[in-house]
């Protein structure tokens, strides 16, 4: 399986899609994007600010792919998660998956999202409002994953 | 020994790295340390993880100064 994982603070491009030796092997390609939306809590915002414990975000998101991708026969995954402030309308998130047929392929953007959500090292910091203020509340009470 | 702190622990302490005076430690050790130190986290004990060297600790881990340790809140990326 061909892995490209990264934690960045800049925008995040569309980058390369599949990789040219999986271009005959690939029959799907499928992508999902986390964008940031515009009110967090009933409040308006602008942006989101996002951090991580960037070397075990990485590695985490990398053990979490191969096992998910080894147990779907996924071909390529690329992933990409920004740090720092995040505009409204931007993605936070960038997953692009290739496997053989459509299924592997969203079940992998689901089942990797569920677990990025449970064991990734990323959090929402803060949320800033039209002004580019924080927001008096954080983003995401620190309450226990489900 | 080296402990980091993120998200909303970080926010609590006013710092993203602390130094506690020992060498070795199990996890319960640290705890208690920590929550001598910074009792604000009392409340999120129960939903933080340690991780050490990039990875989540199994129950009952010890830890020595050569280790990076870092406290994994409940997180909330993507």
């Amino acid at each position: 399986m061909h892995l490209h994982v990264e934690v960045i603070d800049w925008p995040i491009s569309p980058g390369p899609t599949v990789p040219p030796s999986l271009a005959g092997p690939a029959g799907a390609l499928a992508e999902f994007r986390g964008l940031v939306r515009n009110d967090e809590g009933g409040q308006p915002i602008s942006a989101l600010e996002y951090e991580a414990y960037s070397p075990m975000a990485e590695q985490t998101m990398r053990r979490i792919a191969r096992e998910i991708g080894g147990r779907h026969g996924v071909l390529s995954a690329r992933i990409v998660h920004r740090v720092g402030i995040v505009p409204v309308g931007e993605a936070a998130i960038h997953l692009v998956v290739a496997a053989r047929h459509r299924g592997p392929a969203f079940v992998f953007l689901s089942e990797f999202m569920d677990r990025l959500k449970q064991d990734v090292p990323i959090w929402k910091i803060r949320a800033l409002d039209r002004t580019g203020r924080p927001l008096a509340a954080p983003p995401v009470a620190p309450t226990p994953p489900p | 020994m080296r402990v980091l702190f993120f998200g909303h622990l970080k926010t609590l302490a006013g710092c993203s790295v602390h130094e506690l005076p020992a060498d070795e430690l199990s996890s319960d050790e640290l705890w208690a340390l920590l929550l001598t130190r910074f009792p604000a986290f009392a409340p999120l004990h129960a939903h933080t993880r340690l991780a050490c060297n990039s990875e989540f600790a199994p129950p009952g881990a010890r830890f020595t100064s050569a280790d990076e340790i870092a406290l994994i809140p409940p997180v909330s990326g993507g």
